[in-house]
């Protein structure tokens, strides 16, 4: 389901469409099987950076194509299209697979669940394929965890750059992370107005 | 302070229970396995830990990730030892419960304890490996027991098959006199990832060196009810072993004089004090070597019931000239005696083996003739057990002195 662009490509009308990465939580993006911890996070710039790796891209693994990928976001998004620039030689993965809402995927999980959808990759180094997605099922989408489990028969798999179209309502799906419960009243946490003096009723002082 | 998740996968084979390890390779090993358990609760309160054995009946979870330390020391009471340990499904097994874990925001971790033969095939343990960093859980391999070539380098290609960036570990804790927790306590395993090391494990190191700030090794922090003990047993100590000392220096020439009750207390009194300091002694090696006597002493006398006694009969010594002396120079001959060596049984049998001391005693009983060839025997008997020349020379003129 790839579509070429079908105009030619002016560099901020394209930008502005590709500006979920904004939306990205960057400190919680992780990816499994990476060859250099923390370098996931280098995929995920502005549409017009895509192609300027400066040395930082995402590696699998020596002899182990496998990638998983996990994307939160800061608040829910609808995703329209999704854009992968891989490598060079053979490394541009050649299947895609996503996963919506779900925490803590390994590449067990991945393999036997079945996927939200899944998509036929081509080698993409100039970054102008983008990929559709089923809108209807994209349409709270909190975080997304990308499976890419074979490429184009490189040794690693190497992805510089992943772009997300869409839009970002300012929906938070939050999990409420710490409530404190009161086991007993503390009176002092409770004043009310007649205590604090308020209302009408100052006299003097 | 990472925040993560451990799984200890315990041997517990036929192989552990080899004492090179003392007091056994098994009771080692679940020594390691409460330090660990405190080390990692400590540096991150919400860290959680897991146990499961990989020998006996099979490969067996004892308890799922945790963070309820009493929980993992329940656990480990009454473990039997036995089977040959498993160790590629033990360590499959820990991956699994790692993945159930309920905080998907710890990272992984599993200490593997491997302290029998490993049975399996370099590829398969490296397939194994693999996986594990695929999924970026880190191993910590500790490498005890046997000591044959083919296990080391199968674990060793093992660790490299895991290690992703340093943080999987590999610790040979050869045989020796040291705890095998003392050894592990300095190594990654305990400090954590180039943190530099928690408090815990830092006071914990200390204090096994013997070289801290706190007096008698034991951190007050950790176990202050046990500081405070052992310091008031050595003031009381100290000040029994004055009062001790001043009347055994004013009445040594009277110790041929005894009376009766005296002597067979005394008798009780350093059976006591012999199986005291073989306790002690259990203690001090627990507390490293370096320890002083006088702790060893102190521990003796805080949990010597007849120690008390002697506290009374100490201050009632100014009244009963006769009785007491005894007592002062038995009370000194068993500290001196524990000063010098930590045997209990050469305690026993340096005081027996006094004969001076040992007539002495005879000759105050009533109804006991030294002179009866039955008692004779009897002397002979105790002597032959320690030196048996040097007794055979006080023997004679005692004998004559009798005579």
């Amino acid at each position: 389901m790839a579509c070429l662009h079908d105009h030619s490509c002016e560099e901020h009308d394209c930008s502005s469409d590709w500006s979920l990465y904004k939306h990205i939580d960057l400190t919680k993006v992780s990816a499994l099987n990476e060859a250099t911890t923390g370098s996931v996070k280098s995929v995920f710039k502005a549409w017009e950076q895509r192609l300027n790796s400066s040395g930082d891209f995402l590696e699998s693994n020596e002899g182990d194509p496998e990638l998983l990928v996990f994307i939160p976001f800061t608040s829910d998004v609808k995703i329209k299209g999704i854009s992968i620039v891989g490598g060079a030689d053979g490394t541009s993965p050649s299947k895609m697979r996503a996963f919506i809402n779900r925490d803590g995927i390994d590449f067990s999980d991945a393999q036997s669940m079945q996927a939200v959808q899944e998509w036929e990759l081509v080698e993409n180094i100039q970054g102008v394929l983008e990929y559709q997605t089923r809108y209807s099922k994209f349409q709270s989408v909190a975080n997304i965890t990308l499976h890419f489990p074979e490429n184009f028969g490189g040794d690693t798999t190497q992805i510089h750059y992943i772009g997300f179209k869409g839009e970002a309502t300012q929906l938070k799906r939050d999990v409420v992370a710490t409530i404190v419960y009161e086991l007993t009243p503390n009176p002092s946490d409770h004043k009310t107005k007649a205590e604090g003096g308020g209302g009408l009723s100052h006299v003097g002082k | 302070m990472v925040l993560e998740a451990t799984m200890i996968c315990i041997d517990n084979s036929e192989w552990t229970r080899n004492g090179d390890y003392s007091p056994s390779r098994f009771q080692a090993q679940a020594d390691a396995v409460n330090l660990i358990c405190g080390a990692k609760t400590q540096s991150n309160p919400e860290n959680t830990v897991g146990v499961l054995t990989m020998a006996g009946k099979g490969v067996q979870v004892l308890v799922t990730p945790t963070s309820d330390l009493g929980k993992i020391l329940a656990c480990m009471h009454g473990l039997e030892v036995g089977g040959e340990m498993n160790l590629a499904a033990g360590i499959q097994v820990a991956q699994l419960a790692l993945k159930h874990r309920q905080n998907k925001k710890q990272q992984q971790r599993i200490i593997v304890f491997a302290g029998s033969p490993a049975n399996h095939e370099k590829k398969l343990l490296e397939m194994i490996g693999r996986k594990l960093k695929k999924n970026s859980v880190a191993l910590d391999i500790v490498n005890f027991g046997e000591e044959d070539e083919g296990k080391t380098e199968k674990l060793e290609a093992l660790l490299t098959a895991v290690n992703n960036n340093d943080t999987s570990h590999i610790v040979s804790v050869p045989r020796g006199p040291n705890a095998l927790s003392d050894a592990l306590i300095s190594t990654p395993i305990f400090t954590g990832d180039g943190e530099g090391g928690s408090g815990f494990a830092a006071a914990a190191a200390a204090a096994a060196g013997g070289v801290s700030g706190f007096d008698f090794g034991v951190d007050p922090n950790l176990d202050p009810e046990l500081a405070l003990a052992l310091r008031v047993s050595m003031e009381e100590e100290r000040a029994r072993q004055e009062a001790a000392a001043k009347k055994a220096a004013e009445e040594a020439s009277k110790q041929e004089k005894g009376g009766e009750q005296s002597s067979s207390q005394d008798a009780t009194m350093t059976e006591r004090a012999g199986t005291v300091t073989s306790e002690a002694d259990n203690k001090a090696t627990d507390l490293m070597d370096g320890e002083n006597a006088l702790l060893q002493q102190a521990l003796a006398m805080s949990m010597d019931d007849p120690a008390t006694n002697h506290d009374v009969r100490d201050t009632d010594m100014s009244d009963a000239a006769a009785e007491d002396p005894e007592l002062a120079l038995a009370l000194q001959l068993s500290a001196q005696d524990s000063t010098k060596d930590s045997a209990g049984q050469s305690d026993m049998s340096k005081l027996l083996a006094d004969q001076s001391f040992v007539s002495s005693i005879l000759a105050s009983l009533p109804g006991v003739d030294p002179n009866d060839p039955s008692v004779k025997d009897l002397l002979a008997s105790m002597q032959s057990q320690s030196e048996p020349q040097q007794k055979n020379e006080d023997k004679a003129p005692n004998d004559e002195e009798k005579k």
